[in-house]
């Protein structure tokens, strides 16, 4: 029996044999004589991205590139006649390109039978040329490919990323899924995280070309397969809040903001300073470029609004106020020893901010003027564990879960950190005394301070920040849960917070961010910075009475944040909730006041 | 009288037919690689490569085949370790991790696996009291099976992988296990296998009633098999929806990689070319036009066979295909005749997995079968392969030898 099955085998292979070498001869022998077979990539389309509303963010436009390819129906030695140096040198003119590249370049492509990319992306003088000239050089051609194109410039370019042609390295990796060279892959942003739905199956047909290597028809043989474009993505993000935001920012050097809608998560906005043209990467880089953008020292390429982690500063005021309440180490109506610019505690001094002290407060009044006496001595009484506790509830610490690559997870320290960085008990109290004012080792990123005030303005119900509202063509996209598991804390308790930042807004320390017949909450902070000058910061959240968007700020370098964050808030939210009612104009960012040495809150 | 030295008796037929295909496979790689600037040499490599191979095969027919009985579990351990360091630190090549480098040797974990397995499967049917009707009987080389099979599928090496279940039913049967409890056995494959042919379960469900119906199962068998296909046919359909769409693509082109025209699709067309052209007599040695300008890739190893297609013609491809058919037919014959069980079960196991190799291999050079990216025996250039085959063969002269004794 398995004799039998193995004769038969031999047999198909035998009936297989009869039909290429005998039936089909004639056929194949005349294909291999000319060998002209070709085949022919079509390059599939990246899916465009759009906002929320539709409006486009990155499509793709046809470029022109200028291959060689080989000519398999002559012999090798016409294949060697063909890196002539007269031939190389009229080509080199012709397509401006450096005649040891061209040489090497068609060197390669004879040797290995592919086609090779002489001219990327070339202008339309060179295509002319080319077109005109290709009877005098066979084996010259012009093909279309798409290119990434993204018509808003840098707008957004962090959260959208760029696309760039794949490297050697990459396509090793990634030959099992199908990458060929010259294709485009993500490397940063949505078009990163969501590389596998934007990229399309590349198409192909096998052609029959003639000894000038024209075309004359496709082969039955492999019938020729359709590009399939890549899946249409449609992100969170609202065009006109990421306008307004990029607006305020303009004049920023350095810093990020966030802008994120509290009821679902979704990212309305998000701008990174200094930003980058992802255009410049479609078009291709010089390898002087690309240093200066990935490496220079204002790093465009970097994320701030999620690889950015700063110390939160006064803004972490409104999370240990919750931490207070929630755990009845203090209610709304206490107040403790009066301000009168600094306090006491074991041997030092800690300043407020404000030298001339804030006198006696209520809880809602120190959150409202940002008083550090009442935080520090609050600080004293929470202690590091219902401090960390309530910090890491709000998803400080931890990564948020965006759909965004290489987010950064902050800091914040417990006591077991404490105790493997100063040794076991080694550390004061003072310490708390600082963190209760968000100063010490806490570091968080801006979308971390947005998702922070979302929560305040929602009562504490968790929800997971995400760019991607939809992948046209895959309903069953979804976007992940969220990872923490939300806030816990009486009614009565966010009242109470919310109330404070409301006032903050009304006639605190934020008032720069008030919007005519529209009640914002928010909370400025001033982040002293070991390597500089302060960092700005706010966070907010309006309406306060229905809240739509939560919005963080933080400026780098640039002093306190009531003077150079809230404005910008105040400029993006008049945008959105009373466009006419006031200009949008946001008031030039001051020459940093040098504040090193001072302890400061706000 | 007085002890007379004499030739072992070993299997001539066997041994001409693989001493030919040796030969011509010398002669096509240094046809093969005769393209200037690309892989010279490489037949005077090949032929250092033969030199070790028949000497591991002399190794493998001397030692009693006893000595590999004894020892089958500790080999199969060795094997499975190998194969998971593979896929820890193996060297890859095209995005699969198949290969481990012991200085200036690679060699290929897998090719060693399929000798164990075969030591093991032998030894565990060589059993009179077996009935492989039982499931204590039947599942415990099933799971022997799987372990490299899963293995080296996850290298992704999914041509080798699958000669391990071709190793299986080929001894299962020869272990006397009926024929129809074999196709039931094999029924969640055909099941899967008609759902994407046909995108339907009526013809599978019909399939299964005859089988059902000419085999007339135990009821615990009967039911067994009812649910693991009722199972089967619920979850295919099911978990296919469940996937994205590029999950879909991914496993399409991982089953068929001939989908992917760039590839694999390029060099079955450029296969078919050579060898159709080839015609009656071929162009004559050294004389294939389609191997020259790197038009025809893997011309050396993979698609050997489209090189003898094209210089030797139907004729000299016929006798390739003979000479195989000669090794295949001895080899099986030499199981008919060994006397001992674990001897005759392993001849089955090996000349099984050399006729899967063969079958897939030329199959897949006449456009026939998905490109998997595996060795034509013999043949083609690569150490490992023609080391490990030549150890098959070995193994077989071995059962020649002893096939008398009990």
């Amino acid at each position: 029996m398995l004799a039998a099955l193995a004769v038969g085998g031999f047999a198909v292979i035998t009936v297989g044999l009869l039909i290429l070498q005998i039936q089909d001869h004639g056929y194949f022998l005349r294909l291999a004589q000319e060998n002209r077979v070709r085949l022919e990539v079509m390059r599939a389309p990246r899916g465009a991205i759009y906002d929320r509303n539709g409006e486009l963010l990155a499509d793709n436009y046809p470029s022109f590139n200028i291959v060689f390819r080989p000519l398999p129906a002559e012999s090798t030695a016409r294949a060697k006649l063909v890196v002539d140096p007269l031939w190389v040198r009229q080509v080199s003119r012709l397509l401006e390109e450096d005649t040891t590249r061209v040489t090497e370049l068609v060197r390669k492509a004879n040797r290995s039978g592919q086609t090779a990319t002489l001219r990327h992306n070339a202008p339309f003088p060179v295509l002319a040329a080319v077109e005109e000239s290709r009877a005098e050089y066979p084996g010259l051609e012009v093909v279309i490919q798409p290119l990434r194109r993204y018509p808003h410039g840098t707008l957004a370019s962090h959260l959208l990323g760029y696309a760039g042609e794949i490297n050697d390295k990459e396509l090793v990796e990634r030959e099992q899924q199908g990458y060929q060279a010259g294709d485009l892959i993500g490397r940063t942003g949505v078009e990163r995280t969501l590389e596998e739905f934007l990229r399309g199956r590349d198409g192909a047909e096998f052609v029959v070309v003639n000894a000038m290597g024209r075309r004359v028809s496709t082969l039955s043989e492999g019938p020729p397969q359709r590009p399939e474009p890549g899946h249409d993505i449609v992100m969170t993000v609202d065009l006109r809040v990421q306008q307004a935001m990029e607006e305020a920012m303009a004049k920023v050097s350095r810093g990020a903001a966030v802008a994120i809608d509290p009821r679902d998560g979704g990212i309305l906005g998000m701008v990174s300073r200094p930003a980058f043209d992802p255009n410049e990467f479609s078009r291709g880089l010089s390898f002087a470029r690309w240093k200066q953008l990935s490496s220079g020292g204002a790093n465009p390429l970097l994320n701030r609004a999620i690889q950015g982690a700063y110390p939160p500063g006064s803004t972490f005021k409104v999370i240990v106020m919750l931490a207070a309440l929630r755990s009845g180490v203090a209610s709304v109506a206490s107040r403790f020893a009066s301000c009168f610019g600094s306090y006491h505690f074991g041997g030092r001094s800690f300043g407020c901010w404000k030298r001339e002290g804030h006198g006696s407060l209520d809880f809602p009044g120190a959150l409202q003027h940002s008083c550090d006496v009442y935080f520090y001595q609050i600080g004293t009484k929470l202690g590091l564990a219902r401090l960390e506790a309530a910090a890491l509830a709000f998803g400080l610490g931890e990564k948020t879960g965006i759909d965004l690559p290489q987010e950064r997870r902050g800091l914040v320290p417990s006591q077991a950190y404490y105790d493997k960085r100063w040794g076991v008990n080694g550390w004061r109290k003072g310490t708390l005394l600082n963190l209760a004012i968000g100063q010490g080792e806490l570091l968080v990123t801006p979308l971390q301070l947005a998702l922070m005030a979302a929560e305040v303005a929602t009562q504490g119900r968790p929800v997971r920040p995400h760019v991607v509202k939809e992948v046209r063509g895959a309903p069953d996209f979804h976007t992940p849960r969220p990872l923490q598991p939300g806030v816990a804390a009486d009614p009565a308790v966010w009242r109470a917070v919310q109330h404070g930042m409301e006032l903050v807004v009304e006639s605190g320390t934020g008032t720069a961010s008030r919007v005519q017949d529209v009640k914002v909450a928010g909370k400025t902070g001033t982040a002293q910075n070991p390597h500089g000058n302060d960092h700005a910061l706010f966070v907010c959240y309006a309406p306060a009475d229905d809240p739509r968007i939560a919005l963080a700020f933080v400026i780098e370098n640039s002093g306190h944040g009531g003077s150079v964050a809230a404005p910008m808030a105040g400029a993006v939210l008049r945008r959105l909730f009373a466009p006419d009612t006031s200009t949008t104009e946001v008031p030039p960012v001051p020459i940093p006041i040098d504040t090193s040495g001072v302890v400061r809150g706000d | 009288m007085g002890t007379k030295w004499r030739l072992p008796s070993i299997d001539i037929a066997l041994t001409v037919a693989a001493f030919l295909l040796v030969a011509m496979g010398l002669s096509i790689v240094y046809s093969a690689t005769t393209v200037p600037g690309q892989h010279e040499g490489l037949w005077a490599k090949q032929l250092l490569w033969f030199g070790f191979a028949l000497a591991a095969a002399c190794l493998a027919a001397a030692i009693h085949y006893r000595l590999y009985d004894t020892f089958a579990y500790i080999l199969y351990g060795i094997s499975i370790l190998l194969l998971v360091a593979v896929l820890g630190f193996g060297t890859s090549a095209m995005g699969a991790k198949r290969w481990l480098e012991l200085g200036p040797i690679k060699f290929q974990p897998s090719e060693l696996a399929k000798i164990a397995t075969v030591f093991v499967l032998a030894r565990r049917f060589d059993d009179r009291n077996l009935d492989l009707r039982r499931i204590r009987d039947w599942l415990p080389p099933l799971l022997i099976t799987l372990v490299p099979f899963a293995l080296v599928a996850k290298e992704p090496d999914l041509g080798t992988s699958l000669s391990f279940p071709v190793i299986l039913v080929a001894m299962y049967f020869w272990a006397g296990m009926p024929p129809g409890h074999l196709l039931l056995g094999l029924s969640p494959v055909f099941n899967v296998a008609l759902f994407f042919l046909t995108g339907s379960l009526l013809w599978f469900a019909a399939g299964f009633a005859v089988l059902l119906g000419a085999v007339r199962p135990k009821l615990s068998t009967l039911l067994l098999a009812v649910a693991v296909n009722g199972a089967v046919a619920y979850a295919v359909p099911h978990l296919w929806d469940q996937l994205h769409d590029y999950q879909k693509r991914r496993i399409e082109t991982f089953l068929n990689p001939g989908q992917d025209p760039h590839g694999a699709g390029y060099q079955i067309i450029q296969s078919k070319i050579a060898i159709g052209s080839g015609g009656l007599v071929g162009k004559g040695f050294l004389r294939g036009t389609q191997k020259g300008l790197a038009f025809l890739p893997m011309r050396h190893t993979d698609f050997i066979y489209s090189v003898v297609g094209e210089e030797l013609g139907l004729l000299g491809a016929l006798t390739v295909v003979i000479l195989y058919a000669v090794v295949i037919l001895r080899g099986y014959r030499l199981a008919l005749q060994a006397r001992n069980g674990f001897a005759s079960l392993m001849a089955v196991g090996l000349v099984s997995a050399l006729f899967y190799h063969i079958i897939v291999n030329i199959m897949m050079t006449i456009g026939w079968a998905p490109v998997t990216g595996l060795p034509l025996p013999l043949l083609s250039y690569g150490g490992t392969a023609l080391i490990v085959n030549c150890i098959q063969l070995g193994l077989l002269q071995n059962v020649a030898i002893r096939r008398q004794e009990y």
